[in-house]
């Protein structure tokens, strides 16, 4: 049972302040989105109208802190079918920056936040890469990792630490 | 529609199409194309021999193109008149080599390949709009598959195939292998409360079209499984929530979920469809012989020609503007023009027939007495100082000026078309139009009065009637407090403000001065409210040119519920007025004084 006193109403317009966000307020659960999502149809524990009706009631933990809101594959089908323009993809974007801010994202994305901030890309570019761009006649990628750290607004030790992970 | 057809007073033209419409109420003028029908409808007695003997076969439009019918037809049994018509489209014509074989076998010799299209003028006092709807097409949601899967159908589709005199006389069968369905699955809200495709409002009439549906294939094959998914059923009219309840009792199942996609097994043509179940909290695939889509409705397209013709108002969702949601539901803003059924909006029989019934109601009380009462509050063109400009016409929503340049003579206001809005007056370059009982001696009078005394210190607002002075009112009556010096004139419209209002305003010393009227597309006189934005646009470049601060003249669109909106803005109005100064205001004088300088300068040279 969901005691209503462990919910925080302000938790959906906290959602809707962020970018993207803005669209969850109208949804009317007509389970489109559910219906027509290719996660859900392998994981059956995901479930786009529940996260938004969670997210409305103001379950706040119980949202930022699910490993089920990173399975997203971002497909935008869910969009495409959504009469409401509740922009699921986009909401669920707002939400994971949120749980991100508290402190639930995945190691892997910590990973990924990681490599952007030491590489300024996925992957480092080593003495292999460079020889093959010499031959291309393509100057050379200087690694500006502190560049790429201050941009993000991570401290460099926070990224080697994810590059680590 | 047979008894509309016998009645001794009711003239039917079908076939017909209105060119159109000149006049005011009590005297409007029609163009009537009648179309040729190439059968004289007084002389044919519906036997259908010509049908016969037809070689033309074409899809039936009445059916959904699920039966044919032949090049001369009757559009469906109960037509009236009860006689066949011609499609000259598709007729391979009367020439005896190529065919002319209806015109041989009618024995009364009704066929006539010659008749020619008639334009007739016909003298109204009222006219109601009927326009009706059309079906919204669920080809483009290709998540349903319609077109693609055999067996998905749209609910008029099934309508047809329901019924007794239809296609199938009355057979439910699937189109790919003409087999009576073990299951059908309806999926409602096709096309109706979406924001992105299709219309975003509720239709009205599928709910109860599919708890009908429903009931009747239940009647007929009481062994067929059925399934509604719906996101909400609105079962709200007399009776409806028992259908409703006997719809679920005879056993159709409703799932409240919006299936996602539907997908076709190749092997069966039954299509599977894939829906969250919101009661289960499960996502669940459902198996269906028939996939039926309660379908929408919308405008139709050809609803602007009407619309030009008549002045009309549209609304947001593209059906007519009734002239007040809930006191005038059956009038048009234009008056002597009424709506009935899915013009003004979608809508079942019932309310169709109770909204017909009341529009005719409303156009024989305005008929019936022979006078017609207008309101005293008018224009009136002072011939003598007319310049013939035209523009008084051109602004005009009600086109009740009329004006012809070649013609020489001044323009003049028809007094029974006229509402008063005084956009004219407003407008109007040579002030050569005089508003009864809202003369701009009267306002400038007014405007005199407010600013007597410390102008510096008063927010002269020029508020409609309609909207804003509502507003206003509703302010005062809920009690909310809004700055005191608040001096309000009243205009019936936006629309009546002239520039010289302003000017005089600022001439005499207001610091600012707010222009308000009813929300864009909520204007009580069609659309005179964007000749108010327009001048108000003309005035801030005036303004701007001038070296005053184009700010000080605000636009604010108010409604009569707006009471807070109208709080807000007084509150706003009073921070401006605080930012003017009194060097401010004297240089305002002092510019305002040099322009009229060099206007009247202008105006003796030009003497």
């Amino acid at each position: 049972m969901i005691s209503l006193n462990d919910c925080d109403p302000g938790f959906k317009f906290e959602v809707a302040a962020e970018p993207g966000g803005a669209g969850i307020k109208a949804c009317f659960a007509c389970a489109a989105c559910s219906a027509r999502c290719p996660v859900a149809g392998h994981r059956e524990e995901y479930d786009p109208r529940r996260i938004i009706r969670l997210t409305l009631l103001g379950r706040r933990e119980e949202v930022l802190s699910s490993p089920l809101i990173w399975l997203c594959s971002a497909c935008y089908s869910c969009q495409e079918v959504c009469p409401q323009q509740v922009r699921f993809t986009e909401v669920l974007t707002a939400i994971k920056n949120l749980a991100a801010k508290a402190g639930y994202a995945p190691p892997s994305a910590k990973q990924i936040a990681g490599l952007l901030a030491g590489h300024g890309r996925l992957l480092a570019v080593t003495e292999f890469e460079n020889e093959k761009r010499a031959e291309l006649g393509l100057p050379a990628v200087e690694e500006r990792g502190a560049d790429y750290a201050a941009i993000l607004g991570i401290a460099p030790e926070a990224a080697e630490a994810g590059e680590e992970a | 529609m047979a008894d509309a057809g016998r009645h001794p007073n009711i003239t039917l033209l079908t076939g017909s199409e209105v060119k159109s419409v000149k006049g005011y109420v009590g005297n409007f003028t029609a163009k009537i194309l009648k179309k040729a029908r190439f059968v004289h409808e007084d002389q044919c007695t519906a036997c259908g021999d010509c049908a016969e003997v037809c070689p033309v076969v074409v899809p039936d439009e009445f059916n959904e193109g699920l039966s044919s019918r032949r090049a001369i037809y009757q559009p469906f049994p109960q037509a009236v008149p009860s006689a066949y018509v011609l499609d000259i489209k598709n007729c391979l014509g009367h020439d005896p080599i190529k065919c002319g074989k209806c015109a041989e076998r009618c024995d009364k010799k009704c066929i006539d390949f010659d008749m020619k299209d008639e334009e007739l003028e016909v003298k109204v006092g009222t006219i109601v709009v009927a326009t009706g709807m059309e079906v919204y097409d669920p080809t483009v949601l290709d998540e349903y598959g319609y077109t693609r899967y055999a067996n998905v159908l749209t609910s008029l589709e099934l309508e047809r195939l329901i019924n007794a005199g239809g296609p199938t006389q009355g057979q439910v069968v699937r189109l790919s292998d003409r087999r009576r369905p073990r299951s059908v699955a309806f999926i409602q809200c096709v096309g109706s409360r979406s924001q992105k495709r299709g219309n975003p409002y509720c239709s009205n009439i599928c709910c109860m079209n599919t708890i009908k549906s429903t009931l009747q294939l239940k009647e007929h094959y009481p062994d067929i499984d059925l399934k509604v998914f719906y996101i909400d059923i609105r079962a709200f009219g007399k009776g409806f929530e028992d259908l409703y309840r006997r719809s679920r009792l005879e056993g159709a199942q409703y799932v409240r979920g919006l299936p996602g996609a539907v997908r076709e097994d190749p092997a069966t043509g039954d299509l599977i469809l894939t829906v969250e179940n919101t009661a289960t909290d499960k996502l669940e695939e459902h198996r269906a012989e028939m996939v039926v889509l309660a379908t929408g409705v919308h405008p139709p397209e050809e609803m602007h020609i009407v619309q030009e013709m008549l002045a009309l108002q549209k609304c947001s969702d593209g059906f007519y503007l009734e002239a007040h949601p809930k006191l005038q539901p059956v009038d048009s803003a234009t008056k002597g023009i009424f709506f009935a059924g899915c013009a003004e909006g979608p809508k079942d029989i019932k309310e169709s027939v109770t909204q017909a019934s009341a529009a005719a109601a409303r156009a024989s009380r305005l008929m019936s007495p022979g006078r017609l009462l207008v309101e005293a509050i008018t224009a009136e063109v002072h011939d003598e100082a007319c310049t013939m400009c035209g523009i008084c016409a051109k602004v005009c929503p009600y086109n009740a000026i009329s004006f012809d340049k070649k013609s020489g003579r001044p323009a003049k206001v028809n007094e029974a078309a006229c509402a008063g809005c005084g956009t004219c007056a407003a407008e109007c370059p040579a002030s050569a139009i005089h508003m009864h009982h809202f003369t701009d001696d009267q306002i400038n009078a007014q405007i005199d009065a407010i600013l007597e005394e410390d102008p510096h210190a008063v927010i002269p607002v020029f508020a409609c009637n309609w909207c804003s002075y509502a507003g206003a009112d509703f302010a005062g009556v809920s009690r909310m407090q809004y700055p005191a010096n608040t001096r309000l004139i009243r205009t019936m419209c936006s629309g009546r403000v002239r520039e010289d209002f302003v000017w005089r305003a600022f001439q005499r010393g207001a610091p600012v001065v707010l222009v308000s009227g009813c929300h864009i597309g909520d204007c009580h006189y069609i659309d005179a409210n964007h000749w108010t934005e327009k001048r108000v646009k003309r005035m801030w470049r005036k303004m701007e040119k001038l070296g005053l601060r184009p700010e000080r003249l605000q636009l604010e669109w108010i409604s009569a519920a707006e009471g807070v909106r109208f709080r807000d803005v007084m509150q706003r109005m009073e921070e401006l007025r605080q930012s003017v100064s009194a060097q401010e205001l004297a240089e305002t004088l002092r510019i305002l004084q040099e322009e009229a300088d060099r206007t009247a300068a202008k105006r003796e040279t030009a003497a």
